[in-house]
């Protein structure tokens, strides 16, 4: 065994045989942002055996505060890409599989069957009750941690305590939340350091589990509050039957329906010209053109502000102070992305639109009205 | 009787109150219709409760100095 583990190998309780056990696992990290970023890096440490994380994400400036794998030259590159050089740097030893991507509904199964434990370090609930309906179904150990504000919760699904009783997230919470009822970390805020803690704390129950060492949060929900540093453990059992719709098999699960995976934020409002005019009637709006200096037609007049995609940063950089934030660019397709990208930074503090088409489209009217 | 209220999240920026004294018997059920009744955004979001710990799977009577916490999901990371 490797030098490189001495110091958990000479501990009471884990020894070489837990080494071993980690050095034999396959875990799969869900996610590689605020919680996915401590856990992959604390996973590899420990010498996880195969480490796969998958994430079609790439970095923003706002991830940063946060999402310390990566750096700040690093913004617009693919997450799991990042992380598969840093972690290898970190830990050559172990296998690493990355997975550009986002999970779905058509690939999740596939992907988790190769694997002996789940880390849930997604940030939208679509992506959270597909993983763990997914886990559910393969009988696949999940553990769980989400958080908002300066609160957290983590729990470990999927695996039974001496009874043979589990639990999993629909024993919690049945039914997903509508859209918008529960604020994610892009409009409510979190702390950095808080999903710095829960990922390293995903990355320690996962470690027990796989180890056999000390008593995982198995049928238990650990609520945590880093302002009091108070922590508030319930106990868990399953839900009365029918209180949700558990999959029988792969054909059950996949006819179930989920949304999209990608971020279930306030998102950008795709508007064409007539919308434009009417935003803009009602002031506190500002035009953001994204498109190069030396693209034309140049806007004739008004109050916009070019801000060019290759320079996003400078943008982000920006605290834009009028409520009303329309993106727009040749074909809008870039501005969505700026629109994007404005939304993970503002949340639901601002309304920020992308003009559907771009110039390309309304050139007539930008010529001669703006 | 006093129930203990404990709230997490978004429910503790939508009700502060930290006890509820009652006259009538009351139970779990009985407790969200009330709570539900003062603080109507409450209604809006789902949430789940904890008697004393222990996750709320069906309705449960409540005593004096009973601890309840009510907990909404969160998704970020």
């Amino acid at each position: 065994m490797s030098e490189r583990y001495n110091r958990q190998v000479i501990l009471n309780g884990f020894g070489l045989s837990g080494q071993q056990k980690l050095a034999k696992a396959k875990v799969l990290v869900i996610g590689v942002g605020g919680l996915g970023c401590p856990a992959l890096q604390y996973l590899a440490g420990a010498g996880i055996g195969t480490l796969g994380f998958i994430d079609g994400d790439r970095v923003s400036i706002s991830n940063l505060h946060r999402q310390l794998l990566f750096k700040t030259s690093e913004v617009g590159r693919l997450k799991v890409e990042l992380a598969a050089i840093s972690l290898s740097a970190l830990n050559p030893e172990i296998i690493f599989k990355p997975y550009p991507y986002f999970i779905n509904q058509a690939n999740i199964l596939d992907i988790l069957r190769d694997y002996d434990l789940v880390i849930d370090g997604t940030d939208n609930f679509n992506a959270r009750y597909l993983i763990n309906d997914a886990c559910v179904l393969l009988k696949k150990p999940l553990v769980f941690a989400a958080v908002s504000g300066f609160e957290g919760q983590l729990a470990v699904f999927n695996v039974p305590d001496v009874n043979g009783i589990s639990t999993n997230y629909r024993d919690v919470f049945p039914i997903p939340p509508e859209k918008g009822e529960i604020l994610n970390c892009a409009e409510n805020g979190v702390i950095g350091v808080l999903p710095g803690i829960f990922g390293t704390m995903q990355a320690a129950e996962a470690i027990k589990v796989l180890s056999g060492i000390g008593r995982p949060l198995v049928n238990k929900l650990l609520n945590y509050n880093l302002l009091a540093q108070s922590v508030y453990e319930i106990e868990l059992s399953p839900g009365p039957a029918g209180s949700y719709v558990r999959a029988k098999d792969e054909n059950s699960f996949l006819s179930l329906r989920f949304e999209n995976l990608t971020a279930d934020n306030a998102g950008v409002v795709e508007i064409d010209f007539e919308e434009l005019q009417i935003i803009k009637a009602k002031g506190n709006c500002l035009l953001v053109d994204v498109r190069e200096v030396y693209e034309s037609p140049k806007l004739s007049s008004g109050e916009y502000r070019q801000f060019p995609m290759s320079e996003i940063e400078k943008l982000m950089k920006e605290n834009l102070l009028e409520k009303n934030i329309v993106c727009i660019c040749q074909h809008g397709i870039r501005s969505l992305g700026a629109g994007e990208q404005l939304c993970e930074k503002y949340g639901i503090t601002k309304n920020i639109y992308s003009l559907k088409g771009g110039i390309a489209r309304w050139k007539q009217f930008f010529t001669s009205r703006l | 009787m006093e129930i203990n209220i404990l709230s997490f999240g978004k429910i503790a920026e939508i009700m502060t109150i930290t006890s509820l004294k009652t006259d009538e018997p009351m139970d779990t059920d009985g407790l969200k219709l009330q709570l539900e009744e003062s603080y109507p955004a409450l209604k809006t979001i789902k949430y789940k409760l904890a008697l004393n710990k222990q996750i709320v799977q069906q309705n449960r009577k409540l005593l004096s100095g009973d601890v309840v916490a009510i907990m909404p999901p969160f998704s970020g990371g």
